[in-house]
This record gives structure tokens, C-alpha cells and sequence, in this order.
């Protein structure tokens, strides 16, 4: 129980995915212009993630090891696309913001690297442990760097359509800068920056 | 891992893995295949809607792109998807006509104009200068047409309008006007 | 043929995979922080689009779309781009043992740049014919390389400068690239 309660807490600080491994990057920063976008990445990744890993995990004996890398690509691209099409069908404004990024959720790092790291040598119980503690990592994450570039960039908090808060002066002059892409580098530059400063994490 | 079963083994394990996800996908296509093109559907319904408030239906003609607009049976305007070359890229603007050939109005679907200047193009005071319009009309002002440009955002302003004159003009010239 | 170069251009520089589209960003801080690995880094991921790019293409307007198979397009193009991966390496293996240790793990780490499966997809997202998708490819491998190539330079001066402790490594160079995107922003306006 005790290695489960550190599998699970392993990705949230110890090796967050994003801010200590810089894994997946790509959608981090991509969807990250407001907290809608956020929950939607964060939910889809959770499901790929759990659902690899469980499947993974189970099927870790008789996975070829020639065809390990092969194989966990395909998994989890049937799984990615599972949740595109589901996504397309049920939710399609998420899927319109999100774009192309849910796709491309099949070469984030993070997933195939937990498949190879962790589901394919561990059981069923440890890797959903894992793959819950990462995807929590990583929506901590990317809703940090959401919340700092939409209220930023657009002066209030929208979520799902209810405001729920908006600072008088940004409202109406939003540092815009925060909703473009050189805004995210910056945000993700200054919190990598705070984190180490905290001494959550290590040096390089 | 897994122990050595012969070099048949991989391929054959691959070939299976390869062939459960075609099955669940194409599970998954029928799913959802109907649901994603009512989505598609009630999309370009709203969307049209913004010009032609009272659209009840509409058609589509893939080979002309041209929108149909319905209300009881009685064809109360046509639509046309259009792309302009924009200052930072392409702009997709959706053109409303009359049936007389005048312009409904249009909306600008996507763009990636400058923010703060060539982005006002989605503004409704720069928008709502083409409400009315007839073919000739659509211009720049120092073009000798009726639409003011934007301050300061002169290039795509007339991205925008030389793009949906065009359009007008053609469709015009193949009779889609009545 | 202008469309093509416009095309072009806007893949390298208006729309740069990396400033702007996200794309490629692993790779991007992993391999940056010497310009001659930088190189070959992106001189191996344009070849891989190029040929990613034009395989995928006739894929999927000729196999999948006619049979309707398109929702298997994540899938079958992951798996391409796998594949030419692996033979790509062994190719380099075989013919140039100095270029394969010079870009170590760096080449199966292809497989995973979003920035392959990215313009594979930008390909078919944005109705580009075959030619006009072999130019977005080219120009998205050269805008890869440039701020690669970029980047790397910088980050060799910057590791003998003398950078507060908490940014050193990749919180400047994060930062560097929010520099870098921002000064790309001139590149608006060139392709209209």
C-alpha cells in the first residue's frame, strides 16, 4: 500500500512530468490558452494514459520484446483515436479548441514513456496508480500555466462559460502576448524558474 | 519479459494487435460516424444563422459551394465559404447574398491577422459595411468603393474586400444573382 | 508554383513548427545545446517529414479516404513514420558509423517529434495537394533546423555566461524561446 501511495504521489511532484521531466510538451504549451482547453487535454490524457497502462500492464508477458515499441504505438494510437473520435462526437467545441493535439497525444512522451518505464515491468495496480499519479502531475501542470496565461491574457476566468472572476484593469487592456505562443514559453521560463528557486526540484 | 517463442512470434503478435485496434476503431466509426456529422451539420446551421436569422434549412452544392438558405420552401438567400490572403495568413469569411445579388453581410470564420489591428476585421463595425452592398460598391473608399478601412490596417481590410468582391462578382456573372 | 513557395515560407517561418505551432519542442531542448548535433538533428527530421510526408499522402487520399477508413489515419501514419524511423537508422548505421554515434538516441526520439506526425496531419487538415505538401514538409524541416540551429547558438554562449542559478538550463532557454517566437512575429505579413 505504501509503494502505491509513492507510485501515485511520483508524478505528481517527485517527477511531475512537465515541470521535472519536460515530457510532452508539445500539447502543454499548444492548449494551454485557457482553463476549458486544459480539463479537456488533462481528461483525455488521463484516459489514454490509464487505459494504456492497465492494458499494457496486463498484457506485459506475452509482449514481445522485439515488437515491444511497435506494439505500445499501436495501443496507444487506437486509444488516442478512440478519445478523438469520441471527443468529434460528444464534446465538439473541446475538440475544435483542442485540434490536432488530441492526435498528436499518441507521441507524447509521457505516455510512451510510462508504457516502457514503468506498465510493462510493474502490475495492473501500480501502473493505474502511475498513470493517474502523471496525468494528475501533468494537469497540475498545464492548469497552472493555463490559469497565469488566461487570466493574464484575457483580463478574466472563464470556465465553461461561467466568469467567475476578472481584475478591473486587465479586463478591458489584457496583456495579449499571454494568449500567443511566445507567451507560453515565457510563463513555462518563469515557473520552471520559481519551482527550482522553491527547491522543489533539482538542479540539472 | 517474454520468453523466446520463436522469431515467428513477434509478427504474428503484432499482426493480432494490429487487427484488434482495426476492429475497435471501426466499432468506434459507427459510433460516433452520425453523431460527428450532426455536429458538422448544426455548425454550418449556426453559423449561417448569424446572417440569415430566419433559416429554417439549407443545401449544399459541393461542386459550386454554394449554401442554399430555406425558409418554408421559399429560398430566402445563398451562402459562399470564401478564403482571403490576409496579412498574416489566410482569412475564411462567410459570404451572405441576397437574392436580388446584393451582399446579406458577411462573418469572418477564421483569421490570423494582427491583434488589436487586422484582427478588427471580426468587428461588427467593420463587418456591418457590407450589409446591402450591391457588386460595385465593394471597394475601399480610397478605392472608390463604400467600406471604410480599418486605421492602421489597411492590408487586411483589403484582403478582406477585394476577396469578397471577387466572389460576388463571379457568382454574380454566372447568374446567381436573380 | 507561387502557392507552393508561400506555402513554403509559411511553414518555415510565419507558422514555424516550433515557436509557433508547438511542435517539436522535446527534441528541441534535448539536442540544442550543441550546434553541430543541432544540424544533424534537423537535417534528419526534414528527411523524415519529406518522406513521412510523402508517403502518408497517397495513403490516405488513396487508401483510406475511398474505402473509408480515414479514423484509422492516426494509426497508420504513427506506424509509417516508425518504420522509416528504423530504416533510416539502420541505413546510417550501416554507411556512416561516425553520424549514427554523433546523433545517438537522438534518432529513434524521431518517432516521437510531434512536429513529423504534425505535418503529416497539417498535410491532410488543410487540403494540400501532393506537391504543396512536400513544400510544407520542406519548409517545416527548415524552420525545424533554423531555430535548432538558432537556439543552439545561443545556448553555447549562454552556458559561459554567468545566468542566475534558478534559470540556468531550461528556464532560459524557455525564456530564449519566447525571444526568439517573438522576433519571428516579424515574419508576419510576408506570406499574403
Amino acid at each position: 500500500m505504501k509503494s502505491l501511495i509513492k507510485t501515485l504521489s511520483n508524478g505528481i511532484l517527485r517527477a511531475n512530468p512537465t515541470f521535472i521531466l519536460l515530457l510532452g510538451l508539445c500539447p502543454t504549451l499548444a492548449v494551454s490558452t485557457s482553463i476549458d482547453n486544459a480539463f479537456g487535454m488533462t481528461g483525455s490524457v488521463l484516459f489514454v494514459l490509464l487505459a494504456a497502462n492497465v492494458i499494457i500492464s496486463i498484457l506485459r508477458r506475452w509482449i514481445p520484446d522485439r515488437a515491444r515499441i511497435p506494439t505500445f504505438i499501436v495501443i496507444i494510437a487506437t486509444l488516442v483515436t478512440i478519445v478523438d473520435l469520441a471527443l468529434k462526437a460528444y464534446v465538439p467545441s473541446l475538440s475544435k479548441s483542442l485540434g490536432m493535439y488530441v492526435p498528436l497525444i499518441v507521441v507524447n512522451c509521457i505516455i510512451l514513456g510510462r508504457a516502457e518505464a514503468f506498465a510493462s515491468k510493474n502490475n495492473v495496480i501500480h501502473s493505474i496508480a502511475d498513470a493517474v499519479g502523471m496525468s494528475v502531475g501533468f494537469g497540475v501542470a498545464i492548469l497552472l500555466i493555463s490559469f497565469v496565461r488566461q487570466v493574464l491574457g484575457s483580463g478574466k476566468l472563464e470556465v465553461f462559460n461561467v466568469q467567475l472572476f476578472s481584475i478591473p484593469g486587465l479586463d478591458s487592456n489584457p496583456a495579449a502576448i499571454f494568449l500567443l505562443p511566445m507567451g507560453a514559453f515565457f510563463v513555462i521560463g518563469v515557473l520552471l524558474a520559481l519551482f527550482r528557486w522553491m527547491g522543489v526540484s533539482e538542479c540539472e | 519479459m517474454a520468453k523466446q517463442r520463436g522469431s515467428l512470434y513477434p509478427i504474428v503478435f503484432l499482426t493480432v494487435v494490429v487487427f484488434l485496434s482495426v476492429v475497435s476503431l471501426t466499432l468506434m466509426d459507427q459510433m460516433t460516424r452520425e453523431k460527428i456529422l450532426i455536429a458538422q451539420q448544426s455548425e454550418i446551421q449556426e453559423m449561417l444563422s448569424t446572417l440569415f436569422p430566419n433559416l429554417e434549412t439549407f443545401q449544399y452544392d459541393e461542386d459550386s459551394g454554394l449554401y442554399t438558405i430555406l425558409a418554408n420552401t421559399a429560398t430566402i438567400g445563398q451562402a459562399q465559404m470564401l478564403q482571403a490572403g490576409g496579412y498574416g495568413g489566410a482569412i475564411d469569411i462567410l459570404l451572405g447574398i441576397e437574392p436580388d445579388g446584393r451582399v446579406r453581410g458577411i462573418r469572418i470564420i477564421s483569421q490570423q491577422e494582427t491583434p488589436g489591428l487586422g484582427a478588427k476585421i471580426i468587428e461588427s463595425q467593420f463587418l456591418d459595411q457590407f450589409a446591402g452592398l450591391s457588386v460595385n460598391e465593394i471597394a475601399l473608399n480610397r478605392d472608390g468603393g463604400s467600406v471604410d478601412a480599418i486605421t492602421g490596417a489597411t492590408i487586411s481590410s483589403r484582403a478582406v474586400v477585394e476577396a469578397v468582391a471577387e466572389t460576388v462578382r463571379d457568382s454574380f456573372e454566372q447568374g446567381g444573382g436573380e | 508554383m507561387s502557392e507552393l513557395i508561400a506555402i513554403f515560407f509559411s511553414m518555415a517561418l510565419v507558422n514555424n513548427m516550433v515557436l509557433v505551432k508547438f511542435l517539436g519542442l522535446c527534441p528541441f531542448f534535448g539536442v540544442s545545446k550543441k550546434t553541430s548535433s543541432a544540424f544533424s538533428m534537423g537535417i534528419a527530421v526534414m528527411l523524415v517529414m519529406l518522406v513521412a510526408s510523402a508517403v502518408t499522402w497517397p495513403l490516405f487520399h488513396l487508401l483510406l479516404v475511398p474505402y473509408g477508413f480515414e479514423f484509422m489515419r492516426t494509426v497508420i501514419f504513427i506506424l509509417v513514420i516508425a518504420s522509416l524511423v528504423q530504416i533510416i537508422e539502420m541505413s546510417i548505421k550501416r554507411t556512416n558509423m561516425t553520424l549514427y554515434n554523433a546523433l545517438g538516441i537522438y534518432l529513434p526520439l524521431i518517432t516521437t517529434n510531434c512536429a513529423v506526425l504534425g505535418i503529416t496531419f497539417i498535410n491532410i487538415d488543410q487540403n494540400y495537394g501532393f506537391a504543396a505538401s512536400i513544400a510544407a514538409a520542406l519548409g517545416a524541416g527548415v524552420g525545424f533546423t533554423l531555430v535548432l540551429l538558432i537556439m543552439s547558438g545561443i545556448r553555447e554562449r549562454l552556458d559561459l555566461a554567468d545566468t542566475p542559478k534558478v534559470f540556468k538550463g531550461a528556464p532560459i532557454a524557455f525564456l530564449i524561446a519566447g525571444l526568439l517566437g517573438l522576433a519571428f512575429l516579424a515574419f508576419g505579413g510576408m506570406v499574403g
